[in-house]
C-alpha cells in the first residue's frame, strides 16, 4: 500500500523525519478511499497534521505580531449545540451552506464581507444537524457552498438569544471536502423554479399579486405590518412576505438581492428584510403579467401543502354543509370532493357558497385560494365567496366521469410528489411480506393488532380483515402497497374460505412463499390513493391485478427501440 | 404507525445482469449506523438492491468457525455468475426455500431463480474488490418468466448505457448533468463512477444485451442448459440483413469478428450465429461478415475445432 503513495510520503518525511511512514500511508489511503480526495490535494492536510504531532508545543511568540503571544487554546468541539455565547477559539467541522458576498462600510472604510449558513455534523448523511448564521470578516476565498471545513479559531456572537459564528481574519479555514452544490454568484439572479429551499438568493421577476397584511404577535403586545405578494418569471412564480414596506405595484419589474428563502410546509416563500437590496429592473423582454399570472393555474396534482394564491379549474363532486362549536358558539363549515382530470382532493369553504346539491357535478373557477394538507391529501381553502366563479361547462370534455375517474401515474412521480387519490401505477413486485393474508384489526381504530395487542386500545379480539402488504418498485424508487380484502381476493383468485383453507393446509410461511412465485419480480397494476411521508410512499389499494406481458414481443420491441440487431 | 426508530426510505430495486454487477469496484458507505451501502456500476448505477435471475449453478452448505451456517450458491446469467450467500441472519422463508434448492442441486435438477438481493462488496488485502448478493426473497420461476427478466434487464441496462453515454459530453458536475438530461437517479452514481473507473468499454454489455434478448426470443436454450448448445443451423435470412448496415472495410470487418471470438470464447469457441449476429450488431453485412468469416479460416487466423464453432489459432 505504501508504494502507491511512495513520492507523497516522501515529501511528507522531508518535513517531519520523526514520522511514522505507515500511519503516513494509512492517512492517504482514509482521504483517498474515505473521502475522495487525491493525495497531491490531501498533502498539506496531511503535513499539517504530522507537523502538529511532531511539534506538540508552538513556541510562544513565534506567530504574528498582531495576534497575542500567548497560546491559545482551541475549544474542539463536534457539535453547534456545545457551545456557549462566550466561547472564543473554537474548532468545528461545518458544511457550508450557503455563503454571500456584501459590499459594507466599516468605520467609514468600504469592506467586503460574507455571511451565510452553516451546518455541523457534515458527515452523518441523515443525521441530527443544526444550522447556524455565520460572519466571514475575510472574507475567506476558500469557503463556498456544499464544502465541508475545518474553522479552527472562530467565535461565538450571541444576540437577542440567537447563536452564530464569527470567522475573523485569523480563523484558519481547512477545506475537507470540496464543494458539490451549485456556487452562485452574488448578485447573480437565479429562475425561479430552481431556487433553493433554505438561503439567501437574487432574482428578478415581476410582480403579480401584492396585499398589505398583518401578523399578530403571539404574547399579544400588537402587530407588525407587513407586505405579503408574489413574484413571477418564465419559469414559475414565489410567494414573498416583506417585513419593510414595499410600494411596487402588481406589474413592476424588480431585482432583488438578499432575499432569504423559506420553507414554510411544502411551499418555499420569500422573505425580505431590512439588508434586502430591491430596486426596479428594466428587460422589455421580459413577460408581461397575463402571460406570468397563467402560471399560478394549477392541476390537483400540483397542490403542495402551504401553497397560497392558487387558481383552479375543478369539478365539485360532493358538497355538504357541517356544523361545530367553537368557543361555545355554533359554526359553520361547507366541505366536500372536488376533481379534475390530474385527480381528486378535498375542499373547505369557510363561507357558504351560491351551490345546492342537485347541481352537481359543477365545474368553478377557483381564485387565489389557499391550500392545506390533511393526511397528506391537499385540502384547497376558501376563505371568501368572491374566490369561486361558477362556469357553464368544463374546459375538458365534459363525458369524463370525475368521480371515479383513475389517473395512471408513474410510480416515481407517486413516490416524492403529494398524497393522490384516484390513482392508478404499474410497477414489478420486490417483496411479498410475511404478514400478508389474514390480519386482526384493531375494533376501534382498525389498526393491524400485534400479538392481540393495539398500540394505543390495549388487547382486544378484533376483527378479521384480508389483505396483502407488497413492496413495488420501478428501478427508481420504492412504494409500499397494501391491497384490501377485495383486491386481494381477486388478485389470488380466491374466496375468503379458500384463503382460510390454503393457508391451514400449508402454513403461513409456505402459502406466502407460494405468492411470491405468482408475484416476485412481475409486474402489478394497482388503483387507489396514496398516502406520502418521510419515510417515503404507501399507496392503498382497491383494485389490482397482475400485469401479463409477452417476452418474445417485448424482445422484439427492445431490439427495435434501441436498434441492437 | 410504527413506533420508535425512524426508518429510512426503501432503496430501489435495479434490473441487472450480473457482468455489470460483478464488474464493479466502487462503493460508498454512509457513515451513519443505519446508513445504506451501495455498489456503484461502472454505468453509474448506484446499487443497494437487485433483482436478478438466472440458473441456479452451485449451492453448498459451510460450516463457518463461530458454528453458523452459511450457504453459498452461484447463479449464472447470460452474461456471467453472481455469487451470494444466505446466512442465519436470512429470513425464516428464504433458509427454507434454501434447503430444497440445496436438494435440487444436489439432485442435479436445473433450477432457474428469481431474487431480489442486498449488494455486498468486501476488498482483500490485496486491494481487490469483489461483489457478492445476499437474498432477502426469491422464487423458483419458469422459463417465461425469465425471459420477461431478461426484457427487462435489457431494457433498463441500455437506458443506463444511454445515461451513460450521454453522461460523457455533459460536464462531471451534478449541473452538467442535470442539463445534459440525466435522471436524478443516475447522477450521484455517475458523477462517481466516471472519477473511479475512467474510460471504460461498453460494448460488451450490448453483446450480453444482444444474447439476453435471443433467448427471450426462444432463439437460444441457454438458460436451461449451462453446457453450449451445439451451432444452430445458419438460417440465412432470420435476422440481421438490415438494409442500413453499413459495409465496413474489409479488415474493420476481420478485426471486429477476432476481437469477438477472444471476448467470447470460453473455451469450446463460438458458434458460427453468435459470431455473426454480434458483427452485424456492430453495423457490418451479413453477407460480408459471413464471407470474412471464411477468409478467416480459410488463411489460418481461426479454426473449427467443431464443425460450426470457431477459435483463435493460438
Amino acid at each position: 500500500m505504501s508504494e502507491k503513495y511512495e513520492t507523497h510520503i516522501k515529501s511528507i518525511l522531508a518535513e517531519c523525519p520523526d514520522a511514522d511512514p505507515e500511519a503516513i500511508s494509512a492517512a492517504f489511503a482514509k482521504y483517498e478511499s474515505e473521502f475522495f480526495i487525491p493525495p497531491q490535494d490531501a498533502m498539506r492536510s496531511i503535513l499539517r497534521r504530522f507537523k502538529g504531532e511532531t511539534t506538540p508545543t508552538p513556541s510562544a511568540g513565534s506567530s504574528g505580531s498582531s495576534s497575542s503571544s500567548a497560546p491559545k487554546t482551541t475549544r474542539k468541539v463536534s457539535r453547534l449545540s456545545e457551545l456557549k455565547g462566550t466561547d472564543r477559539e473554537i474548532e468545528i467541522e461545518v458544511e457550508i451552506i450557503s455563503h454571500n458576498i456584501r459590499d459594507q462600510t466599516i468605520r467609514g472604510e468600504q469592506k467586503q464581507i460574507a455571511f451565510g449558513l452553516l451546518e455541523d455534523n457534515p458527515w452523518e448523511e441523515d443525521g441530527e444537524k443544526n444550522r447556524w448564521e455565520y460572519k466571514d470578516w475575510g472574507p475567506n476565498s476558500n469557503i463556498t457552498p456544499g464544502s465541508v471545513v475545518r474553522i479552527e479559531g472562530a467565535s461565538v456572537n450571541e444576540y437577542q438569544g440567537k447563536m452564530s459564528l464569527n470567522i475573523n481574519q485569523s480563523t484558519r479555514i481547512a477545506v475537507i471536502r470540496e464543494g458539490t452544490r451549485p456556487v452562485t454568484a452574488p448578485g447573480e439572479p437565479q429562475d425561479i423554479s430552481s431556487l433553493p429551499s433554505e438561503g439567501y438568493v437574487c432574482i428578478v421577476g415581476r410582480v403579480i399579486a401584492t396585499r398589505p397584511d398583518q401578523i399578530h404577535r403571539k404574547d399579544g403586545s400588537g402587530s407588525i405590518d407587513i407586505i405579503r405578494g408574489r413574484l413571477a418569471d418564465e419559469t414559475g412564480t414565489i410567494g414573498f412576505l416583506s417585513w419593510e414596506p414595499l410600494e411596487h405595484e402588481v406589474g413592476t419589474l424588480l431585482k432583488i438581492e438578499g432575499a432569504q428563502v423559506r420553507t414554510f410546509r411544502d411551499t418555499p416563500e420569500l422573505n425580505f428584510g431590512r439588508t434586502t437590496k430591491i430596486e426596479v429592473y428594466h428587460d422589455k423582454n421580459f413577460a408581461d403579467v397575463d402571460v406570468l399570472s397563467k402560471q399560478t393555474v394549477l392541476t390537483l396534482s400540483e397542490l403542495r401543502d402551504g401553497a397560497q394564491d392558487v387558481d383552479a379549474v375543478v369539478q365539485i363532486t360532493e358538497w355538504a354543509k357541517r356544523s361545530f362549536t367553537r368557543d361555545g358558539e355554533e359554526r359553520f363549515l361547507w366541505s366536500g370532493q372536488i376533481a379534475d382530470p390530474t385527480g381528486r382532493c378535498r375542499m373547505s369553504a369557510w363561507n357558504e357558497l351560491p351551490i345546492t346539491e342537485d347541481q352537481l357535478p359543477l365545474t368553478v373557477r377557483l381564485k387565489g385560494v389557499r391550500v392545506r394538507s390533511w393526511q397528506g391529501i391537499p385540502d384547497i381553502t376558501i376563505d371568501n365567496a368572491d374566490q369561486v366563479e361558477i362556469l357553464d361547462a368544463p374546459p375538458w370534455d365534459s363525458e369524463l366521469d370525475l368521480k371515479n375517474h383513475v389517473v395512471e401515474v408513474p410510480l416515481h412521480e407517486l413516490s416524492s410528489g403529494a398524497s393522490r387519490i384516484g390513482i392508478s401505477t404499474s410497477a414489478i413486485v420486490v417483496s411479498v411480506r410475511e404478514d400478508s393474508g389474514f390480519i386482526q384489526r384493531c375494533t376501534e381504530c382498525r389498526r393491524v393488532l400485534r400479538e392481540g395487542v393495539c398500540a394505543d386500545h390495549g388487547a382486544n379480539d378484533g376483527n378479521s380483515d384480508i389483505r396483502l402488504r407488497l413492496a413495488i418498485d420501478n428501478g427508481r424508487s420504492s412504494v409500499s402497497l397494501l391491497t384490501n380484502k377485495d383486491a386481494t381476493l381477486s388478485l389470488i383468485g380466491m374466496n375468503e374460505s379458500e384463503l382460510q383453507d390454503a393457508i391451514n393446509d400449508a402454513g403461513q410461511v409456505a402459502f406466502v412463499q407460494s405468492l411470491r412465485g405468482k408475484m416476485l419480480g412481475r409486474k402489478i397494476n394497482a388503483t387507489g390513493r396514496t398516502i406520502v411521508d418521510e419515510q417515503g410512499a404507501m399507496l392503498l389499494a382497491d383494485g389490482a391485478s397482475m400485469v401479463e406481458e409477452d417476452a418474445g414481443l417485448r424482445a422484439t420491441e427492445i431490439r427495435a427501440q434501441w436498434r441492437v440487431a | 404507525m410504527q413506533s420508535g426508530t425512524t426508518r429510512a426510505k426503501r432503496q430501489p430495486a435495479w434490473h441487472m445482469l450480473a457482468s455489470e454487477f460483478s464488474e464493479a469496484t466502487l462503493n460508498e458507505k454512509g457513515s451513519g449506523e443505519y446508513d445504506p451501502s451501495f455498489v456503484i456500476t461502472k454505468l453509474g448505477a448506484k446499487v443497494n438492491r437487485v433483482v436478478v435471475a438466472g440458473l441456479l449453478e452451485r449451492l453448498e452448505v459451510r460450516e463457518t468457525s463461530n458454528g453458523s451456517t452459511l450457504y453459498q450458491g452461484q447463479m449464472r446469467d447470460p452474461s456471467g455468475v453472481h455469487y451470494f450467500s444466505v446466512g442465519d441472519y436470512a429470513s425464516e422463508s428464504m433458509r427454507e426455500l434454501t434447503l430444497t434448492l440445496v436438494e435440487k442441486t444436489e439432485a442435479g435438477e436445473p433450477v432457474l431463480l428469481l431474487m431480489v438481493a442486498k449488494s455486498r462488496w468486501y476488498q482483500t488485502d490485496e486491494g481487490a474488490v469483489y461483489t457478492s448478493l445476499r437474498p432477502e426473497e426469491a422464487c423458483e420461476i419458469d422459463a417465461q418468466q425469465y425471459a420477461l427478466w431478461l426484457t427487462r434487464t435489457c431494457e433498463d441496462t441500455l437506458q443506463r448505457m444511454k445515461h451513460f453515454t450521454d453522461s460523457l459530453s455533459a460536464e462531471p458536475t451534478r449541473e452538467g448533468l442535470v442539463a445534459a438530461g440525466i435522471p436524478e437517479h443516475m447522477v450521484d452514481g455517475l458523477l462517481v463512477s466516471r472519477n473511479h473507473y475512467g474510460e471504460i468499454e461498453i460494448e460488451n454489455y450490448t453483446l450480453n444485451i444482444m444474447q439476453a434478448l435471443d433467448i427471450a426470443e426462444g432463439r437460444m436454450e441457454a438458460a436451461s442448459q449451462p453446457v453450449a448448445a451445439p451451432a444452430p443451423s445458419a438460417d440465412a435470412d432470420a435476422d440481421g440483413d438490415s438494409g442500413d448496415a453499413a459495409a465496413g472495410s474489409e479488415t474493420e470487418v476481420k478485426d471486429t469478428i477476432v476481437s469477438i471470438i477472444e471476448q467470447l470464447d470460453q473455451g469450446d469457441g463460438v458458434d458460427f450465429e453468435t459470431v455473426l449476429t454480434n458483427t452485424v450488431a456492430r453495423g457490418f453485412d451479413r453477407s460480408l461478415a459471413e464471407e470474412k468469416l471464411d477468409e478467416l479460416s480459410n488463411e489460418g487466423t481461426l479454426h473449427e475445432p467443431r464443425f460450426g464453432w470457431f477459435r483463435i489459432v493460438a
